[in-house]
């Protein structure tokens, strides 16, 4: 399936460097639609004001972790079915289990290149 | 330990026997001083146990203190412990401002113009200057982080001896509230934060995870 390029991105991590790595990455690969956000609960407000093609989050975040940001997506019908990729240096095998249970369509560790993004990209979007 | 020497008691039976039909205040007065002579070897033998214990006590309270003092608190409390925080809040600034010029530069090279190459090659020079001297952060906060793993193995160093010295054994549980809040919220939320190489999984395992 072709990958519609225009779709918002939303990027959620507590760090502005990660942001703007994966910003630089998605503009590289050809998105322009990039929005950010520093945690799961200013990602939730986000999502649900906004209609986002792909959520690329981190796990490590407070008050709310992404984590908890999956199972909240995954539970309001609305959002339910919005793709959702980990990124993030929680990689223990229980993590990765943890969030595959939650409804994760795929999971990246950090640190990662452009390839492993645009891989895991086009592998949540050819399910 | 015997109460006191058994000569004593056949004294103070000899001495009953011998006024048992008329008991005089003197006699009182010499069975207390032969009771007196009898406790007293008790006593003796007593006082040395007794003051033998309270020595080693003693002994034990000033090696404490010694090995209180060797662990050196306030400095590692006032000075050793701050300086190792603020060497690593430096450690994020430095590759906080590292990592931000670096992408600057980037960016830069990236939104370049390159229609006009010499103009184009001015620019990437100049920009892979600046990438060159930002990396010298990873010399600064080398230096930094050993002074860190100097403080670090210096109290590793104090409590090993001090446990060893007062033969601790680790009590269960949280010291506070607000500890056992936090490892609760880690356990529930998963929070294991990054591996070190070779402890975690690594992508390719992951993706047989997805596959």
């Amino acid at each position: 399936m072709a990958i519609d390029m225009s779709m918002p991105v939303l990027v959620v991590d507590d760090y502005n460097t990660m942001i703007r790595i994966i910003r630089n990455l998605l503009k590289q690969l050809g998105f322009e639609d990039v929005d950010d956000a520093s945690d799961g609960s200013a990602a939730l407000s986000k999502l649900r004001g906004k209609k986002y093609g792909l959520v690329i989050s981190d796990w490590n975040m407070e008050p709310m972790t992404g984590y908890e940001l999956l199972k909240e997506v995954r539970q309001d019908p609305g959002l339910a079915k919005t793709p959702f990729i980990m990124v993030t240096a929680e990689s223990k095998t229980e993590n990765v289990i943890a969030a595959k249970k939650a409804g994760v369509n795929n999971y990246i560790v950090k640190p990662f290149n452009a390839q492993t993004l645009k891989t895991k990209i086009e592998a949540v979007f050819a399910e | 330990m015997a109460l006191a020497d058994a000569s004593h008691f056949d004294r103070l039976v000899d001495f009953l026997k011998q006024k048992r039909d008329n008991v005089t205040f003197n006699d009182i007065i010499s069975l207390a001083e032969v009771s007196a002579q009898s406790l007293q070897s008790f006593f003796q033998a007593l006082d040395a146990k007794v003051y033998g214990e309270l020595r080693e006590i003693a002994q034990y309270i000033e090696t404490m203190r010694h090995e209180i003092g060797a662990l050196q608190v306030n400095d590692l409390k006032n000075s050793r412990i701050p300086a190792a925080g603020e060497e690593l809040g430096a450690i994020v600034r430095a590759t906080e401002e590292a990592t931000h010029t670096l992408m600057e530069c980037a960016e830069a090279v990236m939104a370049a113009d390159a229609s006009d190459p010499a103009a184009y090659k001015a620019l990437v020079d100049e920009k892979m200057l600046v990438i060159f001297e930002a990396c010298s952060f990873q010399d600064i906060t080398g230096q930094r982080i050993a002074k860190v793993v100097e403080t670090l193995q210096h109290i590793e160093e104090r409590v090993s001896r001090f446990a060893n010295v007062v033969q601790a054994k680790d009590i269960n549980g949280f010291l506070t509230e607000s500890e056992r809040a936090r490892a609760e919220r880690k356990e529930k939320l998963l929070l294991h934060g990054p591996q070190l190489a070779g402890a975690g999984v690594d992508q390719s395992k992951v993706d047989e995870l997805f596959a």
